[in-house]
């Protein structure tokens, strides 16, 4: 569905992306990992549209996307959250998925009907869905961190993405808001069975720095390093990598005393 | 009028001239970059208290007389005034909302562009003044076959004098190189153990202080009256957006570009000469939406 | 605030009836109604002024407070709707509602040529652009005196019949602001209006969920302008001149000042701030000639101590816990 082939992207002298490539099958949940500063966020950042990779292609559904602006993108079916939380903080809850989803029916430049009862119900599904319906009243601004991060991705979801892309879904959240996260990220890909290659589930691209939590649910794993692609494989293979293991994994299955500590 | 053709000394003689007021209005928008770099605010009231350093100059110029000695104490004095007036309004006023976005920078200084132009009318009333040159820069001499005032050759060295100067402050002096910092970024300043209210204080008086130098020396070129603020500001304003933001040689680029401009647009079509340096600055601003050079941030 | 969300069915008339401010409103509306006949002609004539520019604030706070963008040069386009409709009035003898129509459609289109530049440029560059065009105009209006008066402005510009008395044109401008206050209602509640304030509150999230942030903000500049066109067409009803004022940048930003007092964050605050503008220009006046002096520390005031305006500090005091700093962007008074 999606494929990353070969990009760049330089900030001034500082190469941030250097050739990264990734492979993302439909129904899929693929994780991207590496130590801070590897180039994570902006790898996503060209996916999306934010920015304008210098070399390479990046291709979504057969179509080649790369340097295309971001509401573009966005329309042709690949929603994202962001790292640093990124909502609207004077709208409501209910308000700020509402966005979204007026977005999605194209109905932004709508002048006439009531903004209150339009996607209504989409919108409340979709608050529902992630858990965050009794919040639906409240200003976003006045959110917990974690009820945030979800709300982020209840707005991509606002959307009906084919791919949604999330980076760092779980960064800054206790234990019991990350299992909930992972819960809802595995609810949202569908029952195991309809997950994998050319699954009917929804196809998920997300980035980790929660070891336990890319393992547990990821089917394919692309690790980078410095702005490079160094992997991209099934779980197994990339723990086994020596390679990875140098760069930051930590642990060793084979060698106990071995491995860097996690960056 | 349009399509007659004109002389090389007529080109020539108006090319100076538009040379001439450049200078002023570089030392004005020097200034006015300069503040908007450091405090990323732009100056509204940077018009009004050119007008002051005009009306200053006339009193000073009035109570001096214009013997040579009494002209330099003039052009030393009156822009000093301004100086006093904007550090009075920065210290009692303007820093208390450096915590506040910049919308409201800029709506103090629209505030205070208000009350000081009524407030030379209170002081100085309405009819216009005049000043008169001192007596070794009236008069003109033939270049080009033209007379050429004097006293814009005056103003030709002035100006670059005052690029030189405020080259070396901001390049060679620990204060020029702290604002130039702060202009970029603030917050490093002041965990640097910098006092960055002091640097916006410093840099807000040295902008009015230009601000008023330029009105003191054009001063003896014009009829001094109320309105010369909201006329200033604006071709202030234009100048500095077409320089690039902050940037004080894009601030020299902008008025030899609107001086120069403005100046041949009298030879060619007099009615309408001010189309000429608005035209240009569309033209800037369409191929260049950012200005010319770099802005400081 | 929620009454009517998620209830389709809800009709218009409950959602109206439940909003707190609309009875007041009316009471005010139908005290304006009676007011010509009780009212001596000047102050029917500075209420007339007073509707001009609470119609060209609060086109400015489509762009300011709903819009978050810098329009620093909102004047120009109330100008060019003013100058627009003198020019056709004067010059040519077309009948005199074409120029009534083509008064704010030209303004909404200097709108658009305008904006199509700003809104490539953030913030800042925005607004000091706009000044720059705006002022071009403005320079292009003062000097063309054979054509636009220049320096004079063009004066004893006729009134189309029916609206030949001072109270006929009161009520004339009294109607069309509260059809073009419905119009601004209507929209800022839209899904466009909704979009919108998202836009201005984060533009780049707004990208990331498929709008087109540089058309939105295109089409809420042209609205605004054209709005503005139409408070233009209206003063030159009420004064039967124009004059190169009416597109300098010291009125753009008295409008600014006004939206401000009024409260930007709020629907009716704007007009708010333009009455409170026009009654003090108009009885300070009187008594000095320094009223720039007065307006200017009353911002310096309204910046160090009201700025939310004064009908975002009545919101806050007057507010139960129901009130929140968003809604009152969106539904309050």
């Amino acid at each position: 569905m999606l494929q990353v082939e070969a990009v760049h992207k330089s900030f001034g002298d500082f190469a941030a992306v250097y050739g990264a490539s990734l492979t993302v099958e439909k129904g899929e949940l693929v994780a991207v990992i590496g130590p801070n500063g590897a180039g994570k966020t902006t790898l996503f950042n060209l996916i999306t549209g934010q920015l304008k990779p210098d070399k390479g292609k990046i291709v979504f559904k057969g179509e080649e996307i790369s340097g295309l602006p971001a509401y573009q993108i966005c329309k042709m079916g690949i929603g994202r959250s962001f790292q640093i939380v990124n909502i609207f903080p004077r709208l409501t809850v209910f308000e700020n998925v509402q966005v979204a989803v007026l977005s999605h029916q194209r109905q932004s430049s709508n002048l006439f009907s009531p903004a209150q009862s339009l996607a209504v119900e989409e919108t409340h599904r979709i608050l529902e869905s992630v858990g965050l319906s009794g919040q639906a009243g409240n200003i976003a601004g006045s959110l917990s961190h974690g009820d945030q991060k979800i709300l982020e991705i209840a707005i991509a979801l606002g959307n009906e993405p084919e791919l949604l892309i999330l980076d760092e879904p779980t960064a800054g959240m206790s234990p019991e808001e990350t299992a909930a996260t992972i819960q809802l990220i595995k609810q949202l890909a569908g029952p195991e069975q309809s997950r994998g290659a050319g699954a009917q589930g929804l196809t998920i691209l997300f980035c980790e720095h929660d070891m336990d939590v890319v393992f547990d649910i990821a089917q394919s794993i692309m690790v980078m390093h410095h702005g490079q692609t160094l992997i991209q494989g099934k779980p197994e293979e990339v723990r086994m990598n020596t390679q990875v293991q140098e760069a930051y994994l930590g642990f060793d299955a084979a060698q106990p005393s071995g491995g860097e500590p996690d960056a | 009028m349009l399509g007659q053709s004109f002389s090389f000394a007529a080109l020539a003689s108006q090319f100076l001239v538009g040379l001439s007021r450049a200078m002023i209005l570089f030392v004005v928008c020097a200034g006015l970059s300069f503040v908007l770099g450091v405090l990323r605010v732009p100056n509204v009231a940077h018009g009004a208290l050119y007008m002051i350093g005009a009306f200053s100059a006339y009193s000073i110029s009035t109570l001096l007389g214009s013997s040579p000695a009494g002209f330099w104490l003039t052009l030393i004095l009156a822009p000093l005034v301004v100086a006093l007036v904007s550090l009075i309004a920065e210290r009692a006023l303007f820093c208390h909302l450096y915590q506040r976005e910049h919308l409201m920078l800029l709506l103090f200084t629209f505030a205070l562009s208000l009350i000081l132009g009524d407030l030379v009318k209170l002081v100085w009333g309405a009819t216009y003044r005049s000043v008169l040159a001192p007596a070794f820069l009236r008069g003109s001499f033939p270049i080009f076959g033209s007379a050429f005032p004097r006293y814009n050759l005056f103003l030709l060295v002035i100006g670059p004098l005052v690029a030189i100067g405020l080259w070396l402050f901001v390049n060679k002096t620990k204060m020029g190189k702290i604002s130039r910092a702060a202009a970029v970024d603030r917050e490093m300043v002041g965990a640097l153990g910098i006092n960055v209210s002091w640097v916006f204080a410093a840099a807000f008086v040295i902008g009015c202080y230009l601000a008023g130098l330029g009105g003191a020396l054009v001063a003896p070129t014009i009829s001094i009256t109320l309105g010369m603020d909201h006329n200033i500001i604006i071709e202030a304003f234009l100048i500095v957006t077409i320089g690039g933001l902050g940037n004080i040689w894009g601030a020299l680029v902008g008025s030899l570009i609107f001086g120069v401009t403005q100046s041949l647009g009298v030879l060619f079509w007099p009615q309408f000469a001010i189309v000429f340096p608005y035209t240009a600055v569309v033209v800037v601003l369409l191929l260049r939406p950012t200005g010319l050079l770099r802005s400081v941030w | 605030m929620f009454k009517g969300v998620g209830n389709p069915s809800t009709t218009l008339r409950t959602r109206l009836v439940s909003h707190r401010w609309l009875w007041p409103a009316v009471g005010v509306f139908i005290i304006l109604l009676i007011l010509p006949p009780l009212a001596p002609r000047f102050y029917v004539y500075i209420f007339a002024l007073i509707f001009v520019t609470a119609l060209l604030a609060m086109s400015l706070n489509l762009t300011v407070g709903y819009g978050g963008l810098f329009q620093f040069h909102h004047s120009v386009f109330y100008g060019v709707g003013a100058y627009t409709l003198a020019l056709m009035l004067t010059k040519t003898s077309l009948p005199m509602w074409v120029g009534f129509i083509a008064g704010p459609i030209m303004a909404a289109v200097v709108g658009l040529f305008i904006g199509w530049f700003c809104v490539r440029l953030s913030q800042l560059y925005f607004g000091m652009l706009q000044i720059s065009l705006g002022s071009l105009i403005w320079a292009i209006v003062f000097r063309w005196y054979t054509f636009t008066g220049g320096d004079d402005g063009i004066h004893g510009i006729p009134r189309p019949p029916i609206l030949s008395s001072s109270n006929r044109a009161y009520y004339f401008i009294l109607f069309a602001l509260v059809i073009c206050l419905v119009a601004m209602y209507i929209i800022v509640k839209s899904p466009f209006g909704a979009t919108l304030q998202a836009v201005r509150d984060n533009p780049q999230r707004c990208e990331a969920v498929g709008i087109n942030v540089r058309r939105h903000q295109l089409m809420a500049i042209v609205i605004a302008t054209f709005f503005a066109g139409v408070a233009g067409v209206l003063f030159v009803v009420l004064e039967r001149s124009v004059f190169p004022s009416l597109l300098f940048w010291t009125l753009s930003l008295e409008i600014f000042i006004m939206c401000l007092l009024g409260g930007w964050f709020t629907f009716a605050g704007p007009m708010l701030g333009a009455a409170i503008i026009v009654a003090l220009r108009t009885f300070v006046g009187k008594y000095t000639e320094y009223w720039t002096l007065v307006l200017g520390v009353i911002l310096i005031l309204l910046i160090f101590f009201l700025p939310e305006g004064v009908m975002g500090y009545f919101l806050r005091i007057g507010g139960s816990a129901n009130r929140r700093i968003g809604e009152s962007g969106k539904g309050a008074g």
